[in-house]
C-alpha cells in the first residue's frame, strides 16, 4: 500500500515535473518534395515519441501538409497558429513556401525551427526575426563545400566543368555564384539548364561533347538521376566524374549498375560512424522497419531532440524562455556537434550547421561511401571513375 | 441572381461572423478561394464563346508578375490595374493570333502560348528568374483585412462584370457564337469583335485575380504562377458548378475549395483521392453542374437565363 | 557534320516514344472522340508493371512489355464501360472533367500505394551503347524507336487492311452510319480505347528503363502528346508521325546549337505548335 502511494506521489511528481509543448510541424507531405517531407516528418515523430518515453519533457505535434505550395501552405500555417494554438512550429524546408511563410511568422510570431530552405532569400527575408533558428546551412555553405572538393579534384589533374542545371529555382540559385568561383578556382566552366523529368539529355551532352569536360556537374532531382547516367554513357561523353547534386536519389538506385561511379554530396549516410548517428539508425530501423538515405530523416530527429533539450533547460513552456535556452544549447547530434551563432552573413541570429556537414559519397559496389573530406572519407574516391 | 446576392452578402460580412479560433485560417482560406473563383468566371467568360481557353494561367502569371514588379511604384491598386492591362493586351495580340482556331486547336494554341510566357519570364532577368520574386503585401500590409476586402472586391468585381455580360446583347452574341461561327455570321454577329471582347474581359479579370495573389502569396516564381494547374482549375471549377452562368462559377470554386480543404484537414495522405472520385461521380450524376441541380429542383421558374 | 548527323540521329530517336504516347491519344480522340486526360496515368500503370515485377520477381522490362499492354488494355476497357461510356453523348467538356477527376484519381491512388519516391528499374542492358562510324546511340532507345515504329505500322496496318480496322475508321468518321451498316459502335469504341491505353502502357514500360517510374511520369510526356496529336490534326494517326519527328528535331537542334538551349527547348517545342496552328488556320480560306 505503502509502495503505491509511494509510487503515485512519484508519479505525481513527475507530471508536475513535466513541461508539456504544443509543437506545429509543417511539412511538404504532398508536391514536389514529398519525399523530403515524409523523411522529415518520420525523423521527428520518432524523437518525440523517445523524448515523450523519457517523461521530462512531453510534446504533443500537430502536423500539417504544406503541399509544396505556398497558396496551401500560408492558410496551413495560420491555421497551426490560431487554431491548433502553437508557439513552435517546426518546418519551412522548400525554399520557395518557406519564404512565403516569412509574412504570416512574422505576423504570428513563432518559435519557428527550420528545416531546410537553403536559400539567402529565405536568410534576407527572414533577417531582424529573432525567433528564427535555422538548421540547415546556407546555399553558400552548399557552395563552399563543394568548392573544397572540387579544389581537390583540380589537384587531381581536372580541368574542365560541365554543369547541367535544371531550371528551376533549386538548380538556378546559385548556379552563377558556383560558375565563377569554379573559374576562380581554375577551372574551364560551360553551363547548360535543363527542365526537370524531361529525360532527354541526349541533344545537351551531344553539346557538351566538344567540350571535352573532366567533370559532369549536374543539379536536378531524382528523376533526372537515371536518365544523364544512362545518356552520359550513350552519347559517348566519357567524362572522368559525374557529379550530382539533387536533394535526395531514386529508391534503387545504388543497385542499378549504371550508378556506380556517380559522386553525389549529402549531409549524412546511414554508414556514418558517429554515436548518435548509429543511435539514430538503431532507432529509425527498430520503429519503421527499414533504414533511410535522406537526410532530412535525421534533421527532424535533431530538431526535436534539441527542442526537448532546451524545454527541459529552460524549465517552461514558454517559448521565449525556450528560444533563450536553444540558443545556449549544445549536442551531439547525428551530422556531429550542433551550436547555434549568428550567420556568416550576420542577417540572421541563429544557424545550426554549416558547410562542415556535407560530406561527398561514391556509389561504390552497390553502396554510397563517403569518399571526401579525408576526416571521413571510408573509401578513396575513384577518380576517374568510368561512365 | 438572388442566391448570387446572398453568397457576395455572406462575403462582405464574412469576417465579423463568430468563428472564434478557426476565424484567421478561414479568412485566409477564403481569400484563396476568391482568387481561384474569379479566375474561374473568367474562364467562364470567354468559354461563352465556345472557345476553351488554358491560357488562363499565363493570364494569372502576367497580371501576377506586372502587379508584383509595379506595385512599389504604382501602389496597390495602381499594380493590380497595370496587372490586368498587361494581361488584356497579352489576350488581344494572342486572340488575334488564334482568331480562327477552335476547339480543341484553340485550346492546344492557348496552351503553348502559355508555356512560351512561363518560359519567357523564367529567362528574363527582371522578374528574378528561377530564383522568384518578391511581392509586398497589400496596403503596405498595414491594414489587417485589407488583403481579405481587396480579394472580396476582386469577387464582386468578377460576379458583376459575369453578371453584366449575362444581361447584355453581348451574351446573345455569345451563345450565337457558341452554337457555331457561320449560323453567328447568318444572324449578323460580328464573331471576331465578340470573341475579341470577351477574351479582353475574361484575361483582364484573370490578371487582377493574379496580382491580389501575388500580394497575399508575397513571392512569385515562374512554375507556381504560370503553372498549368491553375488554368486546369479554371475550366475544372465551371463545369462542376455550371457552365454559362454566373452562379455555376461562383457557387463551384468556393465549394469545391472549401471541400479540398476540407479533405486535407480530414482525411490527409491521399485526400485528392477522394477529390477525384468526387470530381467523377459529379459529371456522372450531375451533368449540367451545381447549377443544373439547382434548376432540376425549380422546373416550373422561368428559363434564367443567368442564374 | 558529324555534330549534326549525332543530332539529327537524337532527335529522330526521341520521336519514337512521342509518336507512340500521342498515337495512342490520337486513337481516343479520333475514334471515340473523347480527349483523355487520363492518359498519362495510363503510361504511369504501365512504368509501374514494369518497375513492379522487376522489383519483386526480376521479371526483364521486355517481357513486362507485353504484361502492361494487356493490364492496361483491362484499365482502359473497363474504365470506358464504367465511365467513358456513360457520357459519351454528353459535352465535351464534361468528359474532359471525367478524365481529369480520373486522372487525379489515378495518380494520387498511386501516391497512396507507392508514395512519391522516383523507382527505377536496372535491366543488364539499360546503358549498352552502339558507334557507328563516329556516330554514338543507346541500344535501349535505338529498340523503343524500332518497337515504336513496328507497332504504329501495325496499327496503320490494322486500320487500313483489316475488317475490324474498317470498322474503327467508320465509326470516327461517322457515328450514325456504321450502326445501320451493322457495325457495333459501342465494341469498337471499347477496343479503341482499350487500344489506346495499351499503346500508353506500352510506352510506360519503355519509360521505366530510360527515365524512372513514378507517379507523375505520365504528366510531361502527355502534354507534349496532346500537343503533337492537334498539330497533326485530329484524326490524322499518319500525322503524328510526323509532327513527332518535327517537333523532337527543333528539340534536339536548339539544344545542341543554341548556348543555354537545354532552357528553351520546351519554350521551342511549343512555339513550333503556336506558328503551325496558326498559320494553318489563316492559310484556310
Amino acid at each position: 500500500m505503502k509502495r503505491v502511494l509511494v509510487g503515485l506521489l512519484a508519479l505525481l511528481g513527475l507530471a508536475l515535473a513535466q513541461t508539456t509543448l504544443r509543437v506545429g510541424v509543417l511539412l511538404p507531405l504532398s508536391g514536389v518534395s514529398s519525399v523530403s517531407g515524409k523523411a522529415a516528418l518520420n525523423g521527428i515523430q520518432l524523437a518525440a515519441d523517445q523524448v515523450n518515453a523519457g517523461g521530462k519533457v512531453k510534446l504533443e505535434l500537430v502536423t500539417a501538409d504544406d503541399g509544396t505550395d505556398p497558396a496551401k501552405a500560408v492558410p496551413a500555417l495560420t491555421k497551426l497558429m490560431t487554431v491548433d494554438k502553437v508557439d513552435i512550429v517546426i518546418g519551412g524546408l522548400a525554399s520557395g513556401v518557406t519564404y512565403a511563410l516569412s509574412g504570416p511568422i512574422k505576423q504570428y510570431k513563432p518559435l519557428f525551427l527550420c528545416i531546410g530552405a537553403a536559400s539567402s532569400v529565405v536568410e534576407n527575408a527572414f533577417s531582424g526575426y529573432d525567433q528564427f533558428f535555422h538548421y540547415h546551412p546556407w546555399d553558400y555553405h552548399n557552395v563552399a563545400a563543394a568548392l573544397d572538393f572540387f579544389k581537390s579534384l583540380y589537384s587531381q589533374g581536372a580541368r574542365k566543368v560541365a554543369i547541367l542545371y535544371e531550371d528551376g529555382p533549386f538548380g538556378s540559385a546559385g548556379i552563377k555564384i558556383y560558375q565563377e568561383q569554379l573559374q576562380k578556382a581554375g577551372y574551364a566552366v560551360q553551363a547548360e539548364p535543363f527542365k526537370t523529368g524531361s529525360g532527354n539529355f541526349t541533344a545537351i551532352l551531344t553539346r557538351f561533347k566538344a567540350f571535352k569536360p573532366d567533370i559532369l556537374y549536374w543539379i536536378g532531382y531524382d528523376v533526372d538521376a537515371l536518365p544523364i547516367s544512362t545518356q552520359v554513357r550513350q552519347v559517348g561523353l566519357a567524362p572522368k566524374l559525374v557529379y550530382g547534386a539533387p536533394p535526395s536519389w531514386p529508391v534503387g538506385f545504388d543497385k542499378n549498375p549504371l550508378s556506380s561511379d556517380v559522386v553525389g554530396m549529402t549531409a549524412w549516410l546511414p554508414s556514418v560512424s558517429n554515436t548518435e548517428s548509429r543511435k539514430f539508425s538503431a532507432a529509425y530501423k527498430k520503429q519503421y522497419g527499414e533504414i533511410t538515405d535522406e537526410y532530412m530523416a535525421p534533421m527532424g530527429y535533431t530538431i526535436v531532440l534539441s527542442l526537448a533539450k532546451a524545454a527541459e533547460a529552460a524549465g517552461s513552456a514558454d517559448k521565449d524562455k525556450i528560444a533563450e535556452a536553444l540558443a545556449k544549447v549544445r549536442m551531439d547530434t547525428p551530422f556531429g556537434p550542433l551550436a547555434f551563432k549568428p550567420s556568416d552573413t550576420g542577417k540572421t541570429q541563429y544557424q545550426g550547421f554549416d558547410s562542415s556537414i556535407w560530406l561527398q559519397f561514391q556509389y561504390l559496389g552497390g553502396t554510397r561511401r563517403p569518399v571526401f573530406p579525408k576526416s571521413v572519407a571510408a573509401r578513396p574516391l575513384r577518380y576517374p571513375g568510368s561512365y | 441572381m438572388r442566391l448570387v446576392g446572398l453568397i457576395l452578402g455572406l462575403v462582405l460580412v464574412f469576417p465579423v461572423f463568430p468563428l472564434g479560433r478557426w476565424q484567421a485560417f478561414t479568412l485566409d482560406t477564403a481569400q484563396f478561394a476568391f482568387i481561384v473563383t474569379v479566375l474561374a468566371l473568367s474562364w467562364d467568360l470567354l468559354a461563352r464563346t465556345g472557345q476553351l481557353s488554358l491560357a488562363q494561367g499565363a493570364f494569372f502569371g502576367l497580371g501576377a508578375y506586372a502587379a508584383g514588379l509595379s506595385a512599389p511604384a504604382l501602389g496597390t491598386i495602381g499594380g493590380l490595374l497595370l496587372g490586368a492591362a498587361v494581361a488584356a493586351l497579352s489576350s488581344l495580340l494572342l486572340g488575334l493570333a488564334t482568331l480562327r482556331l477552335q476547339g480543341i486547336y484553340f485550346a492546344i494554341a492557348t496552351l503553348a502560348f502559355s508555356e512560351v510566357m512561363r518560359t519567357l519570364v523564367l529567362k528574363a532577368e527582371f522578374t528574378g528568374g528561377a530564383t522568384g520574386l518578391p511581392v509586398a503585401p497589400a496596403f503596405g500590409g498595414s491594414w489587417v483585412l485589407g488583403g481579405y476586402y481587396l480579394a472580396a472586391a476582386v469577387l464582386v468585381l468578377g460576379v458583376l462584370t459575369s453578371l453584366w455580360v449575362g444581361r447584355s446583347r453581348l451574351s446573345y452574341a455569345q451563345a450565337a457564337a457558341r452554337q457555331g461561327e457561320a449560323v453567328a455570321r447568318v444572324l449578323g454577329v460580328a464573331v471576331v469583335r465578340v470573341k475579341l471582347l470577351s477574351f479582353l474581359l475574361s484575361s483582364a479579370l484573370a490578371g487582377l485575380a493574379g496580382g491580389v495573389y501575388a500580394m497575399k502569396t508575397l513571392f512569385l516564381s515562374p512554375y507556381d504562377a504560370f503553372g498549368l494547374g491553375r488554368a486546369v482549375e479554371a475550366l475544372v471549377i465551371p463545369i462542376f458548378g455550371g457552365l454559362y452562368t454566373t452562379l455555376g462559377p461562383l457557387l463551384g470554386g468556393l465549394l469545391l475549395v472549401a471541400l479540398e480543404t476540407w479533405l486535407r484537414l480530414e482525411i490527409k495522405d491521399g485526400y485528392l483521392v477522394v477529390y477525384g472520385l468526387i470530381l467523377i461521380l459529379a459529371i456522372l450524376f450531375m451533368p449540367k453542374g451545381l447549377v443544373g441541380l439547382w434548376r432540376a429542383r425549380g422546373k416550373t421558374a422561368k428559363e434564367d437565363r443567368n442564374a | 557534320m558529324e555534330l549534326l548527323l549525332q543530332t539529327l540521329l537524337n532527335g529522330v530517336l526521341a520521336a519514337g516514344v512521342y509518336a507512340l504516347v500521342a498515337s495512342g491519344l490520337a486513337l481516343a480522340v479520333g475514334v471515340v472522340g473523347i480527349v483523355n486526360f487520363a492518359h498519362g496515368e495510363f503510361l504511369m500503370i504501365g512504368a509501374f508493371v514494369s518497375y513492379l515485377l522487376f522489383a519483386a520477381r526480376g521479371i526483364d522490362p521486355l517481357v513486362s512489355l507485353g504484361v502492361a499492354a494487356v493490364a492496361v488494355f483491362l484499365v482502359g476497357a473497363i474504365s470506358y464501360y464504367g465511365l467513358i461510356r456513360p457520357v459519351l453523348s454528353a459535352p465535351e467538356l464534361n468528359q474532359m472533367l471525367l478524365t481529369f477527376g480520373l486522372s487525379v484519381l489515378l495518380q494520387n491512388l498511386a501516391l497512396l500505394l507507392f508514395g512519391a519516391d522516383t523507382r527505377v528499374v536496372s535491366p543488364p542492358y539499360q546503358g549498352a551503347t552502339l558507334s557507328l562510324g563516329g556516330l554514338s546511340f543507346g541500344v535501349v532507345p535505338f529498340a523503343a524507336f524500332g518497337l515504336s515504329l513496328l507497332i504504329l505500322l501495325g496499327l496503320y496496318w490494322f486500320l487500313g487492311r483489316t475488317r475490324l480496322g474498317f470498322a474503327v475508321r467508320a465509326v470516327a468518321q461517322n457515328r450514325l452510319a456504321p450502326g445501320l451498316l451493322g457495325i457495333e459502335t459501342q465494341q469498337v469504341y471499347l477496343l479503341a480505347f482499350g487500344l489506346s491505353a495499351a499503346l500508353a502502357g506500352i510506352a510506360g514500360v519503355m519509360l521505366s528503363v530510360m527515365l524512372y517510374a513514378s507517379p507523375t511520369v505520365g504528366f510531361a510526356y502527355t502534354l507534349k502528346a496532346f500537343a503533337i496529336v492537334v498539330m497533326a490534326g485530329l484524326g490524322n494517326l499518319r500525322g503524328v508521325l510526323w509532327a513527332a519527328l518535327a517537333l523532337a528535331m527543333a528539340e534536339a537542334l536548339v539544344s545542341t546549337y543554341v548556348p543555354g538551349g537545354g532552357g528553351w527547348v520546351e519554350a521551342v517545342f511549343f512555339l513550333v505548335i503556336f506558328a503551325v496552328l496558326t498559320w494553318r488556320s489563316w492559310r484556310r480560306t
